[in-house]
C-alpha cells in the first residue's frame, strides 16, 4: 500500500512534463501560469511588479499553491493508474508460458506455447494447465477458473464449452481445439484493454473536455480583458494576482479530476470481476432503457423442486408419495433429488435395497418421462401431456390441478402407475433471493425488463408477475431474443442482455450492452461488451449502478466547480480593485486584507482538489430514485453547495491566515 | 415625490391623482401590460408560426403559396430538392455574400445612383458596416446622419436586406427544427424556406404594421426633403421624409432595429406617440416570443414551450425592471438636491416617458432588434447594465429565428449537465444528443464571450482608438463594452459617447456582426444536420423533463451563470463602478 502511494507520488512529479497535460487544457494552462509564477517570485522586477518582502512572500505562496493543484490532480489520476496496473500485474502473472500436448497425426507432441496456433487440437491431462484458449471438442471435466474468478469451487466443463488458458483442469482429460493465437487470447486482450483504458476517452468525457476548454479559453481572455481594463483605468495590474485569478476561475477541480474518474470507473468494474471491453459500454449502461434477461439462472435459481404432493382422489397419500419417491429415486437430477427428499420430509423414507428388481427407466427427450418398471409395475413420471400419449389416458380433475400448478408458476409432474394416474408433484422454480428486490430497483430507475424464457406461457406469466417483469417471451428461442434485441434497438431504446451461448451471439452483438458469462462459449464472448468472470448474470444491474454513478460524479463535480467561481469572483475581483473603495460593495464577506483574501481564495481552490480526490475515485454516491428527485438531491449538494460552501471555507481560511499573524 | 394634478376638468378622480402622483405604481403596472400584451399577440401567432415550421397548410395558402412557387420556379431545380447541411449553409452564405456586394456597390456609389439626394458617397469601412450591419440583422447605426443615405440606399437597398436578414434567420430555424422533427438526414432548401419566411411571415406583417404606423401618422411617401425653420434652434433644417412606415415595420417585424432618421425611434417621426411606441414593441417581440411558444405544438410538448417562456420572461422581468427601478430612481445626487422629483428624463421623450422607454430598451435588447426610443448614453449605470445583461446573454428572446436557434444551445448545454447529474445520456425531444452536438453547443455558447472579449481588451489597451473620449472613466469602458456587445450578438442599440464611425469600430464591428452570426449559424445548422439523421425513442418518460419547474430552473440558472461567469469582471470595472460612482454616463463626462 505505502509502496503503490510513492510510486503514484513519483509517477505525478513525473506528470509534470508540460506534454503529458497536454490532453487535460485546464492543467496546462495550470501549468503555464506555475511556471510564470516562479519566474515572477524570482525576478519580480523584469515583470514590473513590486518586490517588498510582503509581496515575496505573497508570489512564493501562490507558486506553491499552484504546484500543488497540478500535483494533486496528478497524483489523482496517478493513483487510479497505480490500481488499474496492479489489476494487470495480477493478470499477467497468469500468462504462463506453459507446453501444450499437440494431438498431431503422428501422435501427441509437446509444443511450447508461442509456437501454438489457432485451430490445433491439444489434448489436456487432468493437473495441466490449459495453455491457450480453446474450445472442448471431445470429454467433459472440471476446470479450476480460480486464477481469474476467484472462485475456489471448480466448474464442470462439457463439450462445445470454453476453456480459458490460464486455468487448470482437476479431473478427466480433455481434447480442446485452440480458438486463439499467442497473445491474442482472452487474458491477453483483457490486459490491454485494462491497460488502454486510461487512454481512450469516452463520448460523454470528450464532450465534457470541450467544455472544459472552451471555458478555460473564455477565462483566459476575460482576465487579460480585464488586464487591459485596469490598466485603461491607469491602475498598474499585478501580473501575479491575475494568475491567481484565471486559476481561481478555469475549473481545475473538475478539469484535474476528469481523468482519475474515467480510470477509476474501469477500476472499479474490474473489481466486479467484470472485464469490459470499453468505458463507453459503462457509461452506456448507465443509460439502458431495457433490459433482456433470461429466466433460468437470473430470475430464478434454475433447479425445480418439488413442493407438494396431490394424490387422484382415491388413491392413498402416503401410497402416492412412496410411488413418487420410488420412481424418482434412481433419477440424479436435481428435480429428482428433491421429490425423495421432499417424500422424506412427509414421513416416507426409501432406500436404494427398495428398487431391487426394478430397471430404471431414464429420461428422454422423446419420450419426456422417466421411471421404473418390474414385471409386474410400471411407475413413470413425466409432463400430463406426455404420459397422457403413453397411455391414452385422461382425467380432468387431474388436467385442472395441473392447469392452476402452472398458473402459480410451478411444473406439474404427472405419475401413473400400471397405465392409471396416481396424481401430480408440484415443481417450483425459485425466485432467486433479492431479485424481486433488484428488480423494483431497476422500476425505480424506469428500466424496462423482458424475460425470455423456454418455458409455457402460463409460468412465463406467473414468473414474471411475482418476480415484478414487465415483459416476457415464453416458449423462447435465441432467435427471439435476437428480435426482441432488434425491436427495442428500433424504438431506439438502449437494450441490455445477458447471454452465454453460441447462439446468444448475434443478440449480444446488436445490444448496446452485452454482457457475456465467462462460462459461456467464446463465440459468445467475442460478441459481447463485457464478460463477467463470475458468470453471475445479476452482475449486469450492478453495471448499471456504476455506469449511473460514473456520468454522476462526473456531472456533479462539473457543476460544483462551475459553482464554485460564483464565490471566488466575490473574493477576487473586489480584492483586486481595492483601489477603489467604491468596489467594496462587491467584498460581501468583508475580507479587509485584499493579499489575504486572495491567498484564502487560491487555498480553497488547492484544498478542494484535494478533498474532492477520493470522491473522483470512489464516485458520488448514488442511490437509485426517480429522475426527479436525484436531480433535487444532486442541484442541491453540488448546485447550491457549490455556491455558497466556498464562501463559508474562504471565510475560514481568510480568519486562520490572520489569526496566524499573515498580514500582507 | 408628489406631484399635484392639473386635471383640465377641475375634478379630482382618486384614481387619476393616484397614478399620477405613484410613479412607481402607474410605471410598473405600464411594463406588465406591455408584457402581458405581448404575451398574448405571441401565443395567438405561435399557432401559425407552428404550421410554418411544421409545413402545414395555412389559409394565406392561395396568396403567399402562389409568391413562393413563382420564385421557386424561378431559381430552378435547386430550389426543389431537400439538402443536408452543407449545401444548405453554402447557399445561404453564397446568397447573403451576394446581397451583401450588391449592396455595399450602392452605398460606396451612391451618389452615381437615380434618387440620390446626398452630396457624397460613404467611406469603405462605412459602407462594409452598414452593409453588415444590415445583413446581419444587426443594425448599428454608425451611419447617423439620415441625410448621408440617398432614398435609392434606404428604401430599396437597405428595407431589402432588411427583409433579407429576417428571413434568412427564419430560414435557419425552419431547417433547425426540420432536423429535429427529420430523420432521413435532410434539413431543407434555402431557397424555399427563405421564400416562405418571406411571403408567409414577414412581409403579411410588415403589412399589417405599416397600415397602423401610416394611421397613426407616421410619413410615408417620397417627396423631397423638407427644409424647416424651427423657432429655438435657429437656422435652416433639412428635414428627409420617406417611406417612413414600411421601414419602421420591417425595422420592428424583422428585429432588424436600424432607424431611417440616426435617433432611431427617439425620432418623433418615428415614433409619435404611446401607441405607436407600444405597436413597435410589440411588433418587434411577437415573432421571436411566438417562434418559442410555437415550439410546444411543433413537437408536440407544451410544458417545453412552458419551461422556455417562464426562462426568458423571468430573465426579462428581471432585466427590465432593474433598468425602470434604476431610471426611475434617477441619479441620487442630483435627487437629493431636492427640487422637483422626475426619475432620470435624461435622453428619453416626454410623450413616452420612464416606465415605457425602460420596456422598450429592454425588449430591444432583449430581441436582436437594438431599436432606441431614448438615448441610452443618458441612462444611469444601473439602468444600462440591466440592458446589457440582456447583451451579455447574446439577446435571450433572439431575432426572428434566431432566438429559436440561440435558445436550443442553451437548452442541450443544460441538458447535458442535468443528465449528467442524474446518471443519464442527455436526451433532446426523445432524440440522443451525442459528443457532437455537445461540442457544437458548447462551441457557441463560448463564440460569444470570445468574440467581445477580445476586440474589447485590443481597444482597453489602445485608448488611443476610442476617439472623442479616450478618459479612463468607467463609463467610457461601459460605451465600449456595449458596442462590441451589442455587434456581437447582432442586436445594433448603441450607448455611443465616443467616435463609433472610424476606420476602427467599423471594421472590427463589421466582423463581429459577420462572425457573431455565421459562425453561430453554421455550427446551429451542424447540429440540425446532426439530428436530422436519428429518429426519436418511443414512449419515454424516464428521461429529464424538460417542462418540469426543475428543469426550468437549471436552463435559467445555465443561463445566468454562463453569461456571469464570462462578464463579472470586466462588468465591475465598468458599470458597477460607474454605478458605485454615482455616475450618470453622461453627466459623468461633465464633472
Amino acid at each position: 500500500m505505502k509502496n503503490r502511494f510513492l510510486d503514484a507520488l513519483l509517477n505525478s512529479i513525473y506528470g509534470f512534463l508540460p506534454w503529458r497535460l497536454l490532453s487535460s487544457p485546464v492543467m496546462f494552462v495550470t501549468e503555464i501560469a506555475f511556471i510564470i509564477s516562479v519566474f515572477a517570485a524570482i525576478f519580480p522586477a523584469q515583470f514590473g511588479i513590486p518586490y517588498t518582502p510582503v509581496y515575496l512572500d505573497f508570489y512564493v505562496s501562490v507558486a506553491l499553491m499552484l504546484f500543488l493543484t497540478i500535483l494533486f490532480s496528478n497524483l489523482s489520476s496517478s493513483l487510479s493508474e497505480g490500481k488499474s496496473k496492479a489489476i494487470t500485474e495480477s493478470l499477467k502473472s497468469l500468462r504462463k508460458e506453459v507446453t501444450g500436448k499437440q494431438v498431431t497425426d503422428n501422435g501427441i507432441q509437446e509444443v511450447s506455447y508461442s509456437n501454438l496456433k489457432k485451430g490445433d487440437i491439444l489434448r489436456i491431462e487432468k493437473g495441466d494447465t490449459i495453455p491457450i484458449d480453446g474450445e472442448i471438442i471431445e470429454g467433459t471435466g472440471f476446470v479450476n477458473e480460480s486464477s481469474i474468478t476467484g472462485e475456489s469451487r471448480p466448474s464442470r466443463k462439457i463439450l462445445g464449452d470454453s476453456v480459458t488458458g490460464g486455468t487448470i483442469l482437476v479431473t478427466d482429460s480433455l481434447l480442446v481445439k485452440v480458438t486463439s493465437n499467442p497473445g491474442e487470447t482472452f487474458l491477453d486482450r483483457m490486459i490491454n484493454i485494462v491497460e488502454s483504458s486510461k487512454r481512450m476517452k469516452t463520448p460523454n468525457e470528450i464532450a465534457l473536455t470541450v467544455f472544459l476548454s472552451g471555458v478555460t479559453l473564455v477565462f483566459l481572455v476575460v482576465v487579460s480583458a480585464v488586464f487591459a481594463e485596469s490598466g485603461f483605468l491607469s491602475v498598474t495590474p499585478n501580473l501575479v494576482i491575475f494568475i491567481v485569478l484565471l486559476i481561481a476561475l478555469i475549473p481545475t477541480t473538475i478539469g484535474g479530476l476528469l481523468p482519475a474518474i474515467g480510470i477509476a470507473s474501469i477500476n472499479k468494474i474490474a473489481q466486479y470481476n467484470i472485464i469490459a471491453k470499453s468505458g463507453k459500454s459503462v457509461e452506456n449502461a448507465g443509460d439502458i432503457d431495457t433490459i433482456i434477461l433470461d429466466k433460468t439462472g437470473t430470475v430464478t435459481m434454475g433447479d425445480r423442486r418439488a413442493v407438494k404432493f396431490y394424490p387422484k382422489k382415491g388413491v392413498e397419500y402416503i401410497d402416492f408419495v412412496r410411488a413418487c419417491a420410488l420412481a424418482s429415486l434412481k433419477d440424479q437430477t436435481a428435480e429428482g433429488m428433491s421429490i425423495v427428499k421432499l417424500a422424506a420430509s412427509e414421513g416416507v423414507t426409501s432406500e436404494m435395497k427398495d428398487l431391487e428388481g426394478y430397471d430404471f427407466i431414464p429420461f428422454s427427450a422423446e419420450t419426456k418421462y422417466s421411471g421404473i418398471k418390474s414385471t409386474g409395475e410400471e411407475i413413470v413420471k413425466g409432463a400430463l401431456k406426455s404420459i397422457k400419449a403413453k397411455y391414452k389416458i385422461s382425467d380432468v380433475y387431474l388436467e385442472g390441478l395441473c392447469n392452476g400448478i402452472s398458473a402459480r408458476g410451478g411444473t406439474a409432474l404427472a405419475v401413473a402407475r400400471n397405465g392409471e394416474f396416481l396424481g401430480v408433484i408440484e415443481l417450483n422454480d425459485m425466485l432467486k433471493p433479492g431479485i424481486r428486490q433488484r428488480l423494483e430497483l431497476l422500476k425505480k430507475m424506469n428500466i424496462k425488463t423482458i424475460m425470455c424464457t423456454g418455458d409455457d406461457d402460463i409460468t412465463a406469466a406467473y414468473i414474471a408477475k411475482e418476480s415484478g417483469i414487465d415483459e416476457y417471451v415464453a416458449n423462447s428461442t435465441p432467435m427471439d431474443k435476437y428480435n426482441v434485441v432488434l425491436r427495442e434497438k428500433d424504438r431506439q431504446r438502449m437494450v441490455a442482455m445477458v447471454g452465454d451461448g453460441t447462439n446468444d451471439a448475434p443478440a449480444l452483438a446488436q445490444a448496446d450492452v452485452g454482457m457475456a458469462m465467462n462460462s459461456g462459449t467464446q463465440a459468445a464472448k467475442e460478441a459481447a461488451n463485457m464478460v463477467d468472470l463470475d458468470s453471475d448474470p445479476t452482475k449486469l444491474m450492478d453495471v448499471i449502478f456504476l455506469g449511473k454513478q460514473i456520468l454522476i460524479t462526473r456531472g456533479s463535480l462539473t457543476a460544483f466547480s462551475v459553482a464554485n467561481d460564483f464565490s471566488k469572483y466575490f473574493v477576487i475581483v473586489p480584492a483586486i480593485f481595492s483601489v477603489f473603495p467604491q468596489l467594496g460593495f462587491l467584498n460581501i464577506l468583508g475580507l479587509t486584507d485584499p493579499l489575504v483574501a486572495i491567498t484564502s481564495a487560491l487555498i480553497f481552490n488547492t484544498l478542494i482538489l484535494l478533498m474532492l480526490v477520493p470522491l473522483a475515485l470512489r464516485g458520488v454516491r448514488y442511490k437509485p430514485t426517480s429522475i426527479n428527485d436525484l436531480l433535487k438531491r444532486n442541484i442541491t449538494i453540488y448546485g447550491l453547495g457549490g455556491v455558497i460552501f466556498p464562501f463559508i471555507v474562504i471565510k475560514v481560511i481568510y480568519l486562520i491566515l490572520v489569526a496566524g499573524g499573515v498580514h500582507w | 415625490m408628489s406631484y399635484v394634478s392639473t386635471d383640465s376638468t377641475g375634478g379630482t378622480n382618486f384614481w387619476v391623482s393616484f397614478f399620477e402622483s405613484q410613479r412607481l405604481v402607474s410605471g410598473t403596472i405600464i411594463i406588465l401590460i406591455y408584457i402581458l400584451l405581448l404575451s398574448i399577440f405571441a401565443y395567438l401567432i405561435s399557432g401559425y408560426i407552428a404550421k410554418l415550421y411544421r409545413g402545414e397548410k395555412t389559409w394565406l395558402d392561395p396568396i403567399s403559396g402562389r409568391l413562393v412557387n413563382f420564385f421557386i420556379n424561378i431559381f430552378g431545380e435547386d430550389a426543389k430538392k431537400d439538402t443536408k447541411m452543407r449545401e444548405y449553409f453554402i447557399t445561404l452564405l453564397i446568397f447573403n455574400a451576394a446581397a451583401g456586394i450588391f449592396a455595399f456597390i450602392f452605398f460606396y456609389f451612391q451618389t452615381y445612383f437615380p434618387f440620390a439626394g446626398v452630396t457624397h458617397n460613404y467611406s469603405f469601412s462605412l459602407s462594409f458596416n452598414t452593409v453588415t450591419s444590415f445583413l446581419t440583422n444587426t443594425n448599428l447605426q454608425h451611419y447617423s446622419d439620415p441625410l448621408h443615405l440617398s432614398y435609392l440606399s434606404k428604401t430599396f437597398v437597405l428595407t431589402g436586406l432588411m427583409f433579407l436578414a429576417a428571413a434568412t434567420g427564419f430560414a435557419v430555424s425552419m431547417a433547425f427544427i426540420r432536423g429535429i422533427l427529420n430523420e432521413n438526414g435532410r434539413i431543407g432548401n434555402f431557397y424555399r424556406d427563405f421564400l416562405v419566411s418571406v411571403f408567409y411571415l414577414i412581409l403579411p406583417l410588415t403589412i399589417l404594421v405599416t397600415i397602423i404606423f401610416i394611421l397613426s401618422g407616421v410619413p410615408q411617401d417620397l417627396s423631397q426633403y423638407v427644409n424647416v425653420n424651427p423657432i429655438l434652434s435657429g437656422g435652416i433644417q433639412r428635414l428627409p421624409l420617406g417611406p417612413v412606415a414600411t421601414w419602421e415595420a420591417i425595422k420592428n417585424i424583422g428585429t432588424n432595429g436600424g432607424g431611417f432618421y440616426g435617433s432611431n425611434a427617439a425620432m418623433p417621426l418615428e415614433n409619435p406617440n404611446w401607441f405607436t411606441n407600444l405597436v413597435e414593441f410589440l411588433s418587434f417581440t411577437v415573432i421571436p416570443l411566438g417562434s418559442i411558444l410555437s415550439l410546444g405544438k411543433v413537437f408536440n410538448n407544451r410544458g417545453f414551450a412552458r419551461t422556455l417562456y417562464i426562462v426568458l420572461i423571468s430573465i426579462f422581468f428581471f432585466t427590465t425592471f432593474m433598468t425602470f427601478f434604476a431610471e426611475y430612481s434617477g441619479i441620487p445626487s442630483i435627487t437629493s438636491l431636492g427640487t422637483l422629483f422626475t426619475g432620470n428624463m435624461m435622453g428619453k421623450e416626454t410623450a413616452i416617458g420612464i416606465s415605457q422607454s425602460s420596456i422598450f430598451s429592454s425588449g430591444a435588447v432583449f430581441t436582436s432588434t437594438g431599436a432606441a426610443d431614448s438615448v441610452l448614453l443618458a441612462f444611469t449605470p444601473a439602468g444600462l447594465l440591466g440592458l446589457m445583461g440582456n447583451l451579455i446573454l447574446n439577446d435571450p428572446l433572439g431575432g426572428v429565428g434566431t432566438g429559436v436557434l440561440n435558445i436550443f444551445m442553451y437548452v442541450i448545454f443544460a441538458i447535458f449537465i442535468t443528465s449528467l447529474m442524474v446518471g443519464k445520456l442527455p436526451e433532446l425531444m426523445s432524440i440522443k444528443i451525442s459528443s457532437k452536438e455537445i461540442k457544437y453547443s458548447t462551441l457557441s455558447l463560448v463564440t460569444h464571450p470570445l468574440l467581445v472579449l477580445i476586440p474589447f481588451g485590443i481597444t482597453m489597451l489602445l485608448p488611443a482608438l476610442v476617439i472623442g473620449d479616450p478618459n479612463p472613466r468607467p463609463d467610457v469602458i461601459s460605451s465600449v463594452l456595449y458596442e462590441f456587445l451589442s455587434a456581437a450578438s447582432n442586436n445594433g442599440s448603441e450607448v455611443g459617447g465616443f467616435a463609433t464611425n472610424t476606420a476602427f469600430f467599423n471594421i472590427a464591428d463589421g466582423i463581429l456582426m459577420l462572425m457573431g452570426r455565421f459562425i453561430l449559424m453554421g455550427l446551429q445548422l451542424a447540429i440540425a444536420q446532426s439530428f436530422a439523421t436519428k429518429s426519436p425513442k418511443v414512449e419515454t418518460g424516464r428521461t429529464i423533463e424538460t417542462g418540469s419547474p426543475l428543469f426550468a430552473l437549471m436552463l435559467f440558472v445555465t443561463i445566468i451563470m454562463l453569461g456571469v461567469l464570462s462578464f463579472f469582471p470586466v462588468l465591475a470595472l465598468g458599470p458597477f463602478l460607474s454605478w458605485a460612482k454615482d455616475f450618470n454616463l453622461f453627466i459623468g463626462g461633465l464633472l
